[in-house]
Formats: structure tokens, C-alpha cells, sequence
């Protein structure tokens, strides 16, 4: 099938793609065979070739949870497979399920099943996700959707990093104290540090990715990046984190315009906030907005100007704005259509946590 | 709904007064999301669409009036529940 329409399918990027297992990524039906089936080798190719490129893949399959042991047995597979779903319930309802623990949104989703009913049932139910039929597979691969431009080592990592998700949640949901006393646990270890020309690609890659923490909502490439960089007026500075589970690499980043050096401006204008998902509910952004706080206050700053280009998708990073002290007047939006978060800078500047190391010296 | 989204039991017991986002229960913006998204399941009410400084989640009071005065006795608690 051609790439359907609908709601920003040139700007998709998939994340995830989800498999069935009888008679797609499995040569036979697991429960009716007489012998196990094999793996399809068209579909192992297109797994590797997936996971080369940083995409992850998930199982949807009408089977019981026992196959999840067989599984490996069965073949070699190239990839693991991330938050996999057996059981009787609507296909559908397994895609929602893989959204919500990988953090990602519907449109992030493709989903690849032999069967035109499973099919029609996702198409109908779930619009946003791509719906493909393992004979679509090898066009897609070419596809924008399933090109990602850029692969940095981060996306490379990102299976292993959503599996060290998972053991953390699990030991957070174990560990029942707070959250700051489980981020000390974790040895939780935020850097911030100027950006140099080497982070490039993979700023490009977190502005096309990242949504839910993203105050610009539009593709920002490496040439305005560069720009940037190059800026004296402006600073780039990126958030490297990792813990006890596993070093989730560079997951963030503040475009800052500060003035010139020697006179800084007393106004700090963030020009693009965006964090990965993956650091969410770690304590990251809190961190960021009150490092941005304490640096324009150390240069006499008077206020700190987040304009975000507000939608349903970017609520947490409006939440932390909110949750930080900053406010908007619902008039303060410019002509690009952002809104202009505030704060004050006067009084004492918010606490950074112990965990935080700042190789950039203040003034960043 | 709180203990629920956090997994931590002692916010059972906070009063409509108790800020949600400052110390002691300091939603952080993971929580405040589900938090949101909880209730326009529940209630029809979309938050974050209306309010743009979210104040309505200063503090479990404001909130339930907030959603309070949007819900239509059609659109009730429990009629969107599990949507």
C-alpha cells in the first residue's frame, strides 16, 4: 500500500515498529504448527536493517505470554524486541499499550500484520499509526518515515536504553521512597556542558524527535544549529545523563540567547528548550530550569524568556515551566505563534541538586 | 487518582489546600501529565487547553473546582471513564 494520508505523514518519524507472529514475522502459527516455525528471512533482514537505523521493534501477537520464553529458541533475531504484547485482546489495544511504556505517540507507531482484518481493526481504531502488510515492508524501508536523516550512537542505543527504562521503573516501583532519594539511589549523574560541532547531528535528531519536551515544535536543522553554535550572543549548552542502569548519552539541550558576552542582556531568551522522553520523570528538566535561572541570575539577569509554541503534545514541558515559576499572559504570543514564558529573577535562585555537575563555568 | 499515577500512598491523606506542585508533593511534570490526562478521560475536561498557566493544579481544591464548573451533568464522572 502507498503511504496513507493523514495527520503529518512527511513530517512522521516511526520509533517503533510492531509485529505479529503467525504467519508474518513466524513462517507458520505457533500454536497449530506441528513443528516450531521459523522466522521469515525477508522480515529478519528488515529487523536488523531497522535496528541499524536506531528503530525499535515490538511484538503484537495473539498468543499466550508463554511464547515470549520460545521466542528466542526460534530464531536468531537480529534485534530485541522492546515491551512485547501477547494475548486474545484487539490489536489495537496492544499498540496503545506499547505507546504508553515506550513513552512515544501513536504517529511513532507502524505495525505489520498478515492479516486484513488486524489490519482494518488498527487502521480504524489507532488512524495515526502505519498500518503495513509484511509486502509493504521492503518499499517502506525506503520511506522518509522509516529513513531517519541522521543515526547518531544514541539512536544506535536505543533499544538497550528502553530496556534499562524498564529496570528502572521496576526497581522505582520496588523502591516506594521518594523521588529525589530514588535519583540518588540510581546515582543519577546529570551533565551540562557547552555544545561543540561533534553534537550536531544528534541536536538535529532530538529537535525532530522530541515533542513532549520541545518548546519550538518545529524541524530545526543542523545549518540553524550551527548557526547558533557559532553565535557569540547565543549559547548552546547539552545534557548528557546517566545512572546506575545505563548512560542514556546526550538527551538534551538549551539554546540560549544571552547577548554579547561582555554586556550581557539583563533578559535571557531561550530559544529552543527540548529534552528526550527518555529523561522524563528523572528530575532533568527541573534541573535544566533552575541551572538556566542560577546562570542568568549570576550575570545580573532579571529575567528568564522561554516562548514555546504551545500544543496537546508539549503539556509536560509546560508543566515544568509552571512548576519552575514561569507564567504567560495568554496575550503574550508573538507572530511565530509562541507563547512567552516568564520568570522573574530576583529573590534566592532555585536549588540545583547534588547530582548535577556543570562543566560549562557560570556564566555558561 | 494521585496515590494511583505516583504510587506514593501518603498523598491519599493531602487536603483540598496542599500545593501539587511545590513541596510536599511536588507532581513532577511526568506525574502532572498523567495527572491531566486522567482527568479529561474521566471528566471530559481538557486542562491544559484552557488554562494556559495550568492554575487550576495549584492545589487538589482548585482543580476540583475547576473541572467542577466545565462538567455537564451528561458528561458526569464515570459516563467517559476507561475511554
Amino acid at each position: 500500500m502507498a503511504e496513507p494520508a493523514g495527520p503529518g505523514p512527511v513530517d512522521r518519524v516511526v520509533k517503533c515498529v510492531v509485529w505479529d507472529l503467525d504467519n508474518t514475522l513466524l513462517t507458520g502459527v505457533w500454536l497449530e504448527a506441528a513443528q516450531p516455525p521459523g522466522a521469515e528471512p525477508a522480515l529478519l533482514a528488515a529487523l536488523a536493517e531497522l535496528h541499524g537505523r536506531g528503530v525499535l521493534n515490538s511484538i503484537a501477537s495473539r498468543n499466550p505470554a508463554e511464547l515470549a520464553a520460545t521466542l528466542p529458541g526460534l530464531a536468531d533475531w537480529p534485534a530485541p524486541f522492546v515491551s512485547p504484547q501477547y494475548g486474545w485482546g484487539r490489536k489495537s489495544e496492544s499498540l496503545r499499550r506499547v505507546a504508553r511504556e515506550l513513552n512515544v505517540g501513536l504517529e511513532a507507531l507502524a505495525f505489520v500484520d498478515d492479516d486484513p482484518y488486524e489490519r482494518a481493526e488498527v487502521e480504524q481504531a489507532l488512524p495515526d499509526v502505519l498500518v503495513l502488510s509484511p509486502e509493504d515492508v521492503p518499499d517502506a524501508l525506503g520511506w522518509p518515515a522509516l529513513c531517519p536523516p541522521v543515526v547518531t550512537a544514541e539512536a544506535r542505543a536505543r533499544a538497550a536504553s528502553y530496556a534499562q527504562a524498564q529496570a528502572r521503573q521496576q526497581a522505582a516501583r520496588e523502591h516506594g521512597r521518594s523521588t529525589s532519594d530514588f535519583l540518588r539511589w540510581c546515582r543519577t549523574e546529570l551533565t551540562i556542558a557547552p555544545a561543540a560541532a561533534a553534537d550536531l547531528p544528534r541536536l538535529a535528531e532530538l529537535a525532530a524527535r522530541t515533542h513532549q519536551f520541545n518548546s519550538v515544535r518545529r524541524a530545526v536543522l543542523e545549518p540553524e544549529l550551527r548557526g547558533w553554535l557559532a553565535s557569540p550572543e547565543h549559547r548552546v549548552s547539552v545534557l548528557r545523563l546517566r545512572d546506575r542502569f545505563g548512560d542514556d548519552g546526550l538527551i538534551g539541550a538549551a539554546i540560549v540567547h544571552t547577548g554579547p558576552r561582555r554586556r550581557p542582556s539583563p533578559e535571557w531568551t531561550v530559544q529552543l528548550l527540548m529534552m528526550s522522553c527518555r529523561a522524563m520523570g528523572r528530575g532533568v528538566i527541573e534541573a535544566l530550569l533552575a541551572w538556566l535561572a542560577r546562570a542568568a541570575a549570576g550575570q545580573d539577569g532579571t529575567a528568564l524568556l522561554v516562548p514555546s509554541r504551545l500544543d496537546d503534545r508539549n503539556v509536560p514541558l509546560r508543566l515544568a515551566l509552571v512548576a519552575a515559576g514561569f507564567r504567560a499572559e495568554p496575550s503574550d504570543v508573538d507572530r511565530e505563534g509562541r507563547t512567552w514564558f516568564r520568570r522573574g529573577l530576583g529573590g534566592q535562585p532555585p536549588a540545583l541538586p547534588e547530582w548535577v555537575t556543570v562543566e560549562a563555568p557560570v556564566p555558561l | 487518582m494521585l496515590v494511583e499515577l505516583t504510587g506514593r500512598p501518603e498523598l491519599a491523606a493531602i487536603g483540598p489546600q496542599t500545593p501539587l506542585l511545590h513541596p510536599p508533593v511536588r507532581l513532577d511534570s511526568l506525574a502532572g501529565t498523567l495527572l491531566l490526562r486522567q482527568i479529561r478521560a474521566r471528566y471530559g475536561v481538557d486542562v491544559a487547553d484552557e488554562d494556559i498557566n495550568l492554575d487550576a493544579l495549584a492545589t487538589l481544591g482548585t482543580l476540583a473546582a475547576f473541572v467542577a464548573a466545565r462538567v455537564t451533568p451528561a458528561a458526569g464522572p464515570g459516563v467517559q471513564s476507561g475511554s
